[in-house]
């Protein structure tokens, strides 16, 4: 939907436009606006620290995980579904990787990948065949696999210290720049393009816009839907590997959490929880803002509560700020 | 997402329990009113019924408390040994509840917080049950027979008191707390913070106090942070060895593991083998699960009649506390027997 | 004349940055009388309603009620005074009961609790002075028709205390026995004293129902007070400067090869087994009376609803059922009988809107969006839509334009045949004949086209066949040109209570009688 931003108008309609921008850009730039605000009191209060090379680095790398978590999560919130099992996921995916390390860093790749894909196909399964509402296929797929990294790591996390092409996830560097940002980029672009220039993102978008109209249109709704699921459950294999290699360990207990962040992202960039209306972009800027606000309030040392409290009103805020107009 | 966990925790073990009561009759019926003195062998050819209550097991200290009381039970012949798991305070409250209607002769309990639990220990206690309360202190006297603890509180007093002789009272100091509002985490803070100010005064300064929740994923990602924020850091204390196998990586993946020292809590075999190696890791605090295995051969001799065998007195003592026993590259050797996957 | 008027509007104006949606509005309404609105869509009388109803605030003028002014107040202030209007779009709660939605924000309460007992009551009261006791209180509301819907939302405006009552399009979605239900209710109205502001596309529903008539156009009155009487082709004269024949254009003669053959069809308990063919060049009505199975009927045939039997063949392809994909890949288009809910996303621009079956071929690698965007405008050019630019959310566009948007899609797909349900629904005269021309020239190109529609009138003048169907059943294949309304009629209704005297007792059997 990002895509009309882009698109050409005729001179007079643009002054128009602008006079009143549509939701959708509305609500890019509001977070515009909370980057804008967040590189400003970072600057203020932690003038050597903040703004710098090496911190932005660290904030894009430790907002990897969640980004790509949160483009997957666009996909399957654009249906107007949503997928609570990203984080148990990640954890399960690592640790299946993790018990197959000693056969090579190869074995680790393909079996993080393949199973993070056979628990999302699950998740498809249960939503487009069985028909369960997404919300709950995958809360029970949330609990089931973090069941299954606890019980296959036996509770204990897993050592991936040895594994020299595991570890350059999370330390190797490409042009200078860590590896975990060119994939999460790479990620946001293929994600954009897939969404805005694929015939496969227009029928993402219209099943969660109009099932019914997107049904009469021709849109094969239900391997749509099927297909969103797997996908998000391919991302969290990627992210699985990038949390694995920065951590060079798997962990039956990472990822906790992880899928509301990457709620929290999507939907404060300006994906419809209700579907229909779906935005790369924002969902970028949205970890990216989570990633900011993390960084700045644990730079600032500032207490635990006081980081939730700062968090919570700036989610607040943005999503008032941004909420659709209704005359 | 641990609450949508533990609603699924909560409903599996009472499944299994309702299956359990109802073909356990020898359970309840069976009474322990051995008054004999038996020798410290035992052997009295009663069957002792435990059933132990504890947190969900999935974190490695955790899940080494069970590990260490399953062993314990297993290595009696006369003990009945059940371990029930629950997700939170309020589930583990009526698993207790039902537990109390099955009469077991003795339960162990490492409750999800002391206070919130006490009630229901204080009802086992008024059945005529007697309770072993493991780690997190109930709030009174009555609610357990006896009591077998660490020392939170002492862990950062030692903590505190080596790393002010290792930095000479000077330098900054980050401080990666478990999860934030528990008792062990606030013991194990106060204990630090009043030790280094009272041994160093304003010598070293703790420029950052954050908690990790105990997971290695939120360790990272907190230190990454204040290690961009802080250009000197001289020592990290963490207050859980898993977790700092995230502040390490962090630590390590920007290159400043020379830059400082860090210590842990727990005693995992990884964190021995990083103190045995060197450098970053210079020592962990014991803070042993195997006081879960004392707990239950405790909660045996309390349910056969017995004391401590190397103990004079007939019974079996109301409260041991366990001190946190100092690892660093001196003694890991020495210790090795003690520390867990 | 004597009387003093119940509304009086005076020199009404509304502008909104850059748009002028009311350029000096007069309106006067007399206790007792119905005093309908015509004119084209976008002629303003939405926004003169939502003016006098206070959903908006005028930009200058005077709105006197009894005398009283009451312009620049809230809805709720508006209906104190005794303003009830009700909206074209249903503004009903589909999840709740009648009872609940009829006094959804004034609900009775006995001892700080709800008096369910009273409000049922008083439902069926409100519901038997609208003739429909037969609706039971407790019903959801998304169990009903559209038509029970539209009784629900008119005894809700009851169930206040009514000075005038604003009815925007009430009969649009109610078929012919259910009008005359609605005439009888206003009628009772008018004989109460209250006054009736009704707004209607159907210029025949005018001179049954009003007392004197006002045209708008442009945000401006053309004729104010003229009498119910005038006749239909002076009021579309006044409106869009054409007259009533005008509207329809030569019609369709057919003849050509069978594009699309129908064995057999059937998906009960709606639609019983039905057999046809549509040739090339061809325009078939369906008519009926609403819930006859018609709309079920077009859904079988293209596979949104998956049929039970039978068999759907589209130039010598059997298609299988409930495949709306494999139907369009067949060359087959649906424009479904609700634009808004079925056919469109109202949120997207026209351009995808129009491309969504068809998007891939515009797809080398990704999509090349400026062909795409070239390629929608010549056909929105071409159907003449207004606001024709592509980048216009579908929201933002009349009904007329919306349902030309649909006929796009259909047309970049270059279909075979096509299946029209409803197509004028909520369109305005102008547009309507726009509508007929682009259909009658389609079939003319060599498209088979199906209309379904409630109004006969309309069927007569556009197609070349006519079949007619009646609880589930195709009784009737008439030749259009020579049928008449009574005709179509006759075998529409139920045999049992024959509305229509004369000829009643002619064969009423199911057969060919072109």
């Amino acid at each position: 939907m990002s895509t009309t931003s882009t698109d050409a108008h005729t001179a007079g309609e643009r002054s128009w436009r602008l006079a009143l921008p549509s939701t959708m850009r509305l609500q890019e730039y509001t977070l515009v606006g909370v980057i804008v605000a967040l590189l400003v009191a970072g600057t203020i209060l932690k003038p050597d620290t903040f703004l710098t090379t090496d911190n932005v680095r660290a904030m894009l790398t430790q907002a990897s995980v969640v980004g790509v978590l949160a483009i997957g999560m666009t996909f399957v919130i654009a249906t107007s579904g949503i997928d609570l099992s990203v984080g148990s996921i990640v954890a399960a995916a690592g640790v299946a990787g993790g018990l197959v390390i000693d056969s090579g860093a190869w074995a680790f790749f393909l079996v993080c990948f393949g199973f993070a894909l056979l628990l999302g196909t699950v998740n498809a399964t249960a939503i487009a065949v069985g028909r369960v509402v997404p919300f709950i296929a995958t809360l029970a797929m949330l609990a089931i696999a973090r069941g299954l990294a606890l019980q296959m790591s036996d509770k204990r996390p897993i050592s991936l210290i040895s594994s020299e092409p595991v570890r350059w996830f999370g330390t190797g560097e490409i042009i200078g720049q860590p590896v975990s940002i060119w994939i999460f980029l790479a990620v946001t672009v293929v994600g954009w393009i897939l969404l805005n220039r694929t015939r496969y993102g227009r029928h993402v978008v219209s099943v969660g816009g109009n099932r019914e109209a997107a049904r009469i249109a021709g849109v094969p709704v239900r391997r749509t839907v099927f297909s969103v699921y797997c996908l998000s459950g391919l991302l969290a294999g990627l992210a699985a590997i990038l949390l694995s290699g920065r951590l060079a360990s798997a962990s039956p207990v990472s990822g906790e959490l992880l899928e509301l962040d990457a709620i929290g992202a999507t939907v404060i960039g300006g994906t419809s929880l209700a579907g229909g209306r779906a935005t790369i972009v924002g969902t970028f800027m949205g970890v990216v803002v989570f990633a900011m606000i993390f960084n700045l309030l644990t730079q600032l040392d500032l207490a635990t509560e006081w980081q939730q409290i700062v968090k919570g009103v700036i989610i607040l805020a943005a999503v008032l700020i941004q909420r659709p107009e209704r005359i | 997402m641990s609450k949508y966990l533990r609603l699924v925790a909560l409903v599996v073990p009472m499944v299994l329990l309702a299956a359990a009561c109802s073909d356990d009759d020898d359970g309840g019926g069976a009474s322990s009113d051995t008054t004999e003195a038996a020798d410290s062998g035992g052997g009295s050819g009663e069957t002792v019924t435990i059933v132990a209550s504890v947190p969900p097991t999935d974190h490695g200290w955790l899940g080494q408390i069970a590990v260490k009381a399953q062993e314990a039970a297993d290595s009696h012949d006369d003990v009945e040994f059940r371990l029930l798991e629950a997700a939170d305070a309020d589930s583990q409250a009526a698993q207790i509840e039902t537990v109390i209607n099955e009469k077991p002769d003795v339960i162990v309990i490492l409750p999800q917080d002391g206070d919130q639990l006490t009630p229901i220990a204080e009802r086992a206690m008024e059945a005529g049950i007697p309770v072993v309360n493991v780690d997190r202190l109930f709030a009174t006297p009555e609610a357990a027979r006896a009591t077998i603890l660490g020392d939170n509180y002492a862990i950062g007093v030692n903590a505190a008191t080596y790393l002010a002789e290792e930095l000479d009272c000077q330098g900054n100091v980050v401080e990666i707390q478990g999860i934030a509002g528990i008792s062990v985490t606030t013991d194990r803070s106060a204990g630090f913070s009043d030790t280094l100010t009272e041994l160093c005064g304003d010598g070293i300064e703790i420029v950052a106090q954050q908690p990790g929740d105990f997971t290695a994923d939120l360790g990272l990602e907190v230190m990454e942070a204040i290690l961009q924020a802080n250009d000197q850091i001289d020592a990290v204390y963490t207050h859980d060895d898993d977790m700092a196998e995230g502040v390490v990586a962090a630590i390590e993946n920007a290159g400043r593991e020379d830059e400082m020292i860090l210590t842990g809590v727990g005693g995992s075999c990884a964190a021995f083998d990083r103190i045995e190696a060197g450098g970053l890791y210079a020592a962990t605090y014991l803070y042993s699960p195997t006081m879960a295995g004392s707990a239950v051969n405790m909660a045996r001799l309390i349910a056969l009649g017995q004391g401590l065998s190397d103990l004079i007195e007939p019974e079996v003592p109301s409260r041991i506390v366990v001190p946190p026993t100092e690892v660093t590259a001196d003694n890991v050797d020495d210790l090795r027997d003690l520390c867990f996957e | 004349m004597s009387t003093p008027a119940l509304l009086e509007v005076r020199g009404l104006t509304k502008e909104y940055p850059g748009v002028r949606a009311l350029a000096g509005v007069d309106l006067d309404v007399r206790h007792g009388e119905v005093h309908c609105l015509v004119g084209p869509n976008g002629a303003g009388k939405s926004t003169l309603i939502k003016c006098i109803s206070g959903v908006v605030d005028p930009t200058e003028g005077t709105i006197l009620l009894d005398g009283e002014s009451i312009a620049g107040g809230s809805p709720s202030a508006a209906i104190g005074r005794g303003v009830a209007t009700i909206y074209q779009e249903l503004d009903l709660v589909a999840d709740l009961s009648v009872t609940d939605n009829i006094f959804l924000g004034h609900e009775f309460r006995r001892r700080g609790l709800l008096d369910r007992a009273r409000m049922r009551r008083e439902t069926t009261e409100l519901l038997r002075r609208v003739g429909h006791e037969s609706i039971a209180p407790t019903t959801r509301v998304s169990d009903l028709r559209p038509a029970g819907q539209q009784v629900v939302s008119i005894a809700r405006s009851l169930s206040h205390e009514v000075r005038l009552l604003i009815m925007d399009e009430p009969s649009a979605i109610l078929d012919d026995s259910e009008i005359e239900t609605l005439f009888d209710v206003v009628r009772r109205l008018t004989a109460e004293g209250v006054g009736v502001v009704y707004i209607s596309h159907r210029l025949d529903e005018i001179s049954r129902i009003g007392d004197r008539v006002t045209v708008l156009r442009e945000g401006a009155t053309v004729v104010s007070g003229l009498p119910a009487s005038t006749p239909a082709d002076e009021l579309v004269t006044h409106m869009v400067g054409s007259s009533f024949e005008q509207l329809f254009p030569e019609r369709a003669v057919g003849g050509g090869r069978v594009l699309l053959e129908v064995r057999g069809l059937q998906r009960l308990p709606d639609v019983k087994p039905a057999s046809f063919e549509l040739h090339a060049g061809e325009v078939l009505g369906i008519a009926g009376l609403v819930g006859a199975g018609r709309s079920e009927l077009l859904r079988a045939l293209y596979g949104v609803d998956r049929r039970d039997a039978g068999e759907v063949i589209i130039d010598g392809e059997a298609l299988p059922a409930g495949r709306p994909d494999r139907a369009i890949a067949a060359g087959m288009g649906l424009a479904p009988e609700d634009r808004k809910s079925q056919a469109l996303l109202l949120e997207w621009d026209l351009v995808k809107n129009v491309t969504l079956p068809d998007v891939a071929r515009f797809q080398r690698g990704v999509i090349r969006v400026r062909a795409e965007r070239e390629a929608v405008q010549t056909q929105l050019d071409a159907l003449h839509t207004t606001p024709s630019d592509g980048s216009r959310r579908a929201r933002e566009l009349s009904g007329g334009n919306q349902q030309k948007v649909v006929l796009a899609r259909w047309l970049l797909k270059e279909c075979k045949v096509l299946l029209l349900d409803e197509p004028t629904r909520g369109v305005d005269v102008g547009a309507k004949a726009e509508l007929f021309r682009i259909v009658t020239d389609l079939a003319r190109e060599g498209l088979g086209v199906i209309v379904v529609s409630s109004e006969i009138e309309e069927l007569r003048g556009l197609c070349t066949r006519i079949l007619v169907m009646r609880e589930g059943e195709l009784v009737a294949e008439l030749d259009a040109a020579e049928a008449s309304e009574l005709d179509v009629l006759r075998h529409a209704m139920p045999g049992t209570q024959q509305m229509v005297t004369s000829g009643a007792s002619e064969s009423d059997a199911p057969g060919k009688e072109a």
